[in-house]
Order: C-alpha cells, then structure tokens, then sequence
C-alpha cells in the first residue's frame, strides 16, 4: 500500500468555528459528515467522478449543513447537556433518502437528508407563491407538473431518542440487521429500535449497586458487521468484552473477554489511564477488531483472548512525558481509529497534526501531517518523522518541538477507495491516493 | 525520595482536575474523573509505600518547609485552588513566616487564630468532626467537595489558586516519611497503625481516620498555610498556620510540628481523595465512603453539578461553603 503512499491530495478546508468532534462516511462513501463542538452537522459529497479526468476522483463539496443538537439545560440536575455531537453513524441507503443518526451527550436524532430537485407548478387553487386564489377567478383547470429547481438538500429529524441515558452517551452503533441500534454511556448500553422512540431495552449495565464501587466504566461500543446478535464495548481498564444478545437480555455477562496483560516493566503512576481504551472498531471482515489506547493500536482476532494479534506502537516517544500530559490534559484525549476497506491498513491520529497508517501486510507505518502549510493541491505528501531523544536529523521533528494543541482524534477511510478524512481541531482534510 | 515528590505533585495536580471538573459543561465527566482518582491512588500508594524518614517539603498552601531543598519558588499552593483565591505568589516566599507553630489542635478546633477565613467555617467543620467518625468522615468529605465547589477556573490556570499547585511539588511529607496517615488526633489511641509511623498503606487500617482526615482540611480551608494539599481557603494567605486540630505526629515524627502538620495535611487529603473516587480503595478510614459516592454517584444522583448536593454530608458544609462561595 505505501508504495503507492498519498501522493496527491486534495483538500477541502472546512473551517468550522467550532471544534470537529467526529466524522464518518456514509456506506457508499459519497458523503461524509462531520459533527462539531456547536451541534452543526456538516455533510460532503464527492463530485461524480469526471470520467475525462482520469487521474482524480471527485472532489467532496458542501452538500448540506444543519443544526442538529442544541445546547440544553437539565432543570432537575442544575446541569448543562453540551450540544457537541459525539457520534454519527449512517444508516445504508433505502431509498432517495440519506439517514444518519447523530447524538450528543444524552440524546440521539435520526435526521432525514433528501434533495429536492423539482418543485410542482400550476396549481388550480394557489398561486406560485403560496397564496390561494380565489376560486371564482378560476377559469380554466391546469394539471400541476414538476418542473426543475435549484436542488435543494433538506435535513428534517424523523427521530428523536431521549431520556434514557443518565451518563454521556459515547457511543452509538447501528445493527446489522439495520433496525436496531445501541446507544452506550460510561455505565449502561442500551438497545433501541429506530421506529420506536418512547422505548429502549438495557443491554448492559456496569453501574455498581455502591458507586463507591465502581472501577471502570464504558469507553466505547459496536456492533459486529455481520452477526446481528454480537457487539462489543470496551473498558476504561483496558479490556473488551465481547457479548451475544442471544445468552440473555442483559448482557452483564460477556461471551469473551479481551485483555492483555500488563507489561510490569512499564508500570507509572498513569499506566491506567493509558490503557484506557479510546476505540474499538471491528474490521470490515468482522474477523479483527481494533482497539486504541493512548500510545497504540492493537489487533485483535475474535479467537484468541488473551492477547491482540497486532500491536502498533503510534508514538511511543510519548511514554516518558506522560506526567507533562497528565497536567496539560492530553493524556485524556481520545484518539480514534480506523480500518481501510480491505482491512489491510489502520490509521489514527497524533499530536502535530501528524496522522499514522501501519500496514498489516508489510509492517510497514508511515506518518503524515494534516496541514495546509505543507501541503499543497495535488502535491504528494511527505513522510514525517520524530526523533525520540538525540540527534535530530534533518526533517525530523523532535519531540519537544510537537504542538500537542493540534491534536487528530477523529479520521475516517472510504469504505472502498483509498480516500481519507482527517480532522485537525477546526479543519477537515481529505487526501486521496492517485489515480494512475 | 524523588518518587514522592513526584507523587506529591500528582496529587496535587490530581486534585486541581478534580476539582476544575466541577465547573465544566456539560457536568462531570465520570470518565476523566475515575482515572484521575485512579493517579490519585497511585501517587498516594506511593507516597506511603516510600518512607523518608526525616524527609519532608514545605505543605501546600505556603506552609512553611524547613527542608532546605525547599526551592523558595515552590508553590505553596495547598489544596486545589479552587478552594480560595489563588495563594498570593507572596506565599511562596514566605514561607518562613508561616512557619505554623504547632497547635495541638482541640477537637473544639478553636478558631484558628489569624484564619482569615470565616471562623465559622472552621467551628463548623469542626462541630462534624466532633461528631465522631461518620461526621468527621462527612466533613473529610465536606473538605473534598469544597474544591468542587468552589470549582472554578482551568486546573492549569493561576486561577483559584491551582496554578500554584500544578507546578511545584508541594510535597509535604510527614518527617517520618509517612505522609499520610499520620494525621492522627492527638491523643488518639486507636489510630495504631498510625502511630507505627502510617508507614503501612491506609487500606490496611481500621483506623478512625475521620477527624484526623478531616482536621487537615478543615485548616486548609481556613486557609491556613499548609493546609492540607488543595486547601487555601479564600481569602486566606499562606500565613496562616495550620491548626493542628486533631492531628497527632506521626510516630517518629519528632521532627517540627509545623512540618508534621504539613504533611500530615497532605497525607490526609490524600488519603481522603485517595480512597473516594475510584472505589478502588478500600474503604479508607478517611470516610472514603462520601467522597467516592458524591464524584462516582454524583451523576447519578444529581449530575456533577449537584453530586454533593445529595448527601447529608453537604448539610455540614455551609461553613465550609462559605469559603468555597467566596472564591
């Protein structure tokens, strides 16, 4: 895959004034949606490919923008609900219509986006503009037909899932049987149907009966690709547990349990919040899943418990700053991650606006930078490197020099090209690699 | 010895997250907040496990560290800064004169002398402490939740105090070396554990870890310097001497009392916030009970916002809310 790199890219700056908190393209990877810090969901759509230009596919454009949370204020509690969309997922297409669902801290909307083209003309009984005539002007009947207009991209919320979590939702999963959906906070995870809104069945629940009890909490959660009785949700501690909603309604009991144990020699005071698991993600086989945690990306074949499979070290120079991290909060960032659609290469995200790719196949990693600077249009764009402690070379970066405000967290792969998003904290890139 | 101040200096930036979390939208985030009860616990493992005997720093909140290897640039930021207004940077120079001279405190916690902050709010603390370990443990827990409170300000920030205590070490330790744990009330026989030099880590004791815990606090609040870590009460300047109100040396403390009195506060807030949060703890005597359930529960219950709202223990807290409101 390196060989062939990211060697032209283009990009569709977003300047969003509020912070990207996800993105995720839909099942066909014409659009792409992005949710912000400010509630708004901004949607892109790839050109359709222009056939002469062989050499590039479509470019994403605006397609629609909308409002879809709104900051809220919980009387009873004295507390606010951040409007910050957490997670989008799309639903696959049905019809003319696009679904997605979007969801904030404690609720989860269906939004609606469908285009309109053409717009009816010629009604007996109303005027262009709206207004009805008076039936005795009447003279002569009409038959109303549709005539082209601007297309029109509408988002309207068809759904709109409320009240059932106490904690913040971080996750939100769509089946495979695309009728249900799993919507998880840090203690409960709860089973919806997407026709049904007054009603969700809780699936796990790990809140203890003293809360003084309580030593993890969900992290996040997904359903398996195929087999719509499985899903898995990770673990602030570092462990994945695997569960069939066959075994029982609830499903504090997992099937599998996933856990690797702790390397001894790399204990610190913050060894726990860096086995913290930010992602989980299953690859598109439903073979693997992936997990991140603050310094790696971890492989795992539903087979085997005990260990992952794979692990990829993302920036493991980070190890001895953990404490400089601990006080300026970054340790706490979230990273996500994400497969390509053959699942033979994962990405994430790293401070600097680097982002890194590792081969499955060949081993073989690459890291990139998210900037406008260094990157211009259709130029490839170059490796980068940093040095963990010594002599800089030329080109690398060293590690004190990294900007750790300007941080990746969320990036998304096509789901069948190479074509990538990347979110820096107010822009969106999209590289792609060439076409020849 | 580097290990415990590198612990001291966690807890203390620990407890200036915490604290923060209580005024971020959206309310407090479990998650963030249970892994950093979970540093918490480490660091305050550590701290007990690594004695050093003779070996202690200046407390948070100015007071005053004999130790030469007491930079003057240390903050003497005490407990989370939210507690109060910032320790005026003057602290950190004077220490010196805040030398507290060691009070046997009286359980009566007569007002501390000079607290700038609200006597009441140390009677107040005080009158629960008098109410034997469950009230003590409450007003430990009072003491924890007044950051919260308080919240106010970026942990990071100069703001509220806590930017002194993010970046120094205000390692206070118990001359013995056992920071915490050591915070037994004069006099109090049953903390055996205690007087065998808190060396051992606090889960193992039964100990009525109420008052000492909580006495601590209760100066840091008053704002006395060298209140336990977190605790510059508004207000108050690291003048201020800590109290020792119920706080007992450390066996083998025979070191300054001021010093113990550091440490000792240190040690107990700690302790406290050590063993609530996470749940991970066993139930410490320092009323691990309360803290745990207003940050764990406190979603639950009432949201962040609300979590201490919910408890009894928060009925004892006005005076300390006081201190806490000012800020």
């Amino acid at each position: 895959f390196f060989e062939k790199k990211l060697i032209s890219f283009l990009f569709c700056l977003n300047y969003t004034a509020d912070i990207i908190s996800t993105v995720e393209f839909n099942h066909s990877g014409e659009l792409l949606a992005t949710g912000d810090k400010g509630g708004r969901v901004v949607i892109f759509q790839q050109e359709q490919e222009n056939k002469i230009q062989s050499h590039s596919r479509g470019e994403y454009n605006v397609y629609s923008t909308f409002q879809s949370h709104e900051p809220e204020f919980d009387y009873l509690k004295s507390l606010e609900i951040e409007e910050k969309i957490n997670k989008i997922r799309w639903l696959p297409q049905k019809n003319a219509a696009q679904f997605l669902l979007s969801t904030n801290d404690k609720t989860i909307k269906l939004w609606k986006i469908s285009e309109r083209d053409k717009r009816p003309e010629g009604y007996n009984l109303k005027e262009e503009d709206g207004r009805y005539r008076d039936p005795t002007t009447v003279t002569t009947l009409r038959v109303p037909v549709f005539r082209p207009m601007d297309l029109m991209v509408e988002a309207s919320p068809r759904r709109i899932f409320a009240n059932a979590h106490t904690y913040h939702i971080n996750s939100i999963s769509i089946n495979s049987d695309y009728e249900t959906y799993l919507s998880a906070d840090d203690l409960r995870i709860n089973l919806w149907h997407l026709e049904i809104t007054d009603r969700s069945f809780n699936i796990v629940d790990i809140k203890p009966a003293n809360m003084e009890e309580l030593t993890e909490v969900i992290t996040a959660a997904e359903f398996h690709p195929n087999s719509c009785n499985t899903f898995v949700y990770s673990s602030s501690k570092g462990t994945i547990r695997l569960c069939d909603m066959r075994a029982s309604a609830l499903c504090d009991r997992h099937s599998k349990l996933f856990e690797e144990p702790e390397d001894p020699s790399n204990r610190s005071f913050f060894s726990e919040i860096i086995s913290s698991i930010s992602d989980v993600k299953f690859s598109h086989s439903g073979r693997y899943m992936m997990t991140r945690d603050y310094l790696s990306v971890k492989i795992w074949d539903l087979n085997m418990e005990n260990r992952p499979v794979e692990t990829y070290q993302v920036h493991e120079y980070l190890r001895s700053k953990l404490c400089s991290l601990y006080e300026n909060d970054c340790i706490f960032d979230k990273f996500e991650c994400c497969w390509n659609g053959s699942d033979s290469v994962v990405m994430t995200g790293s401070y600097n606006n680097f982002f890194r790719m590792f081969d499955r196949n060949t081993k073989r990693d690459i890291t990139l930078e998210a900037s406008r600077e260094n990157n211009k249009p259709r130029t490839v764009l170059k490796p980068r490197k940093v040095c963990a402690s010594g002599k800089r070379k030329k080109d690398e970066i060293s590690v004190d020099s990294l900007d750790f405000n300007k941080k990746i967290l969320h990036t998304a792969w096509h789901p069948k090209e190479n074509i990538i998003a990347v979110a820096t904290t107010n822009n969106l890139y999209i590289f792609q690699d060439k076409v020849n | 010895m580097e290990f415990k101040l590198e612990a001291h200096r966690i807890v203390s930036i620990s407890l200036g997250k915490i604290y923060n979390s209580r005024v971020q939208r959206g309310g407090i985030k479990l998650h963030k907040n249970l892994l950093v009860s979970l540093v918490l616990r480490s660091a305050r493992q550590v701290y007990l496990s690594d004695p050093c005997p003779g070996l202690y720093l200046a407390g948070p909140a100015g007071i005053p560290a004999p130790p030469p290897q007491q930079q003057p640039g240390e903050p003497a930021a005490g407990p989370p800064a939210g507690w109060g207004e910032p320790p005026p940077p003057v602290a950190r120079a004077s220490w010196p004169e805040t030398e507290p001279q060691p009070e046997r405190p009286s359980v009566s916690h007569a007002p501390r002398v000079g607290d700038e902050v609200p006597v009441t709010t140390v009677t107040g603390v005080g009158d629960v402490l008098q109410g034997g370990e469950a009230d003590a443990t409450e007003a430990a827990w009072s003491r924890v939740e007044r950051p919260r409170q308080a919240a106010a300000g970026e942990a990071e920030g100069p703001a509220g105090g806590w930017g002194v205590f993010p970046e120094g070490s205000l390692a206070a330790r118990r001359p013995c070396g056992c920071p915490l744990g050591g915070e037994d009330p004069p006099g109090t026989p049953a903390a055996t554990p205690r007087t065998a030099c808190c060396c051992a880590p606090r889960p193992a004791e039964d100990e009525p870890p109420a008052p000492p815990a909580v006495c601590p606090r209760k100066r840091g609040a008053a704002g006395v310097g060298g209140g336990p870590a977190g605790c510059p009460a508004p207000g108050s300047t690291p003048l201020k001497k800590p109290r020792r109100n119920l706080e007992q040396p450390p066996s083998g403390g025979e070191d300054d009392d001021a010093e113990e009195m550091e440490t000792g506060n240190v040690a107990n807030l700690i302790s406290i916030f050590g063993s609530s949060f996470s749940g991970l703890l066993r139930k410490s005597p320092g009323g691990g009970r309360e803290e745990e359930e207003g940050e764990e529960s406190g979603p639950e219950a009432a949201e962040p916002g609300q979590i201490c709202c919910d408890k009894p223990v928060l009925r004892d807290m006005n005076p300390w809310s006081t201190a806490i409101v000012a800020f």
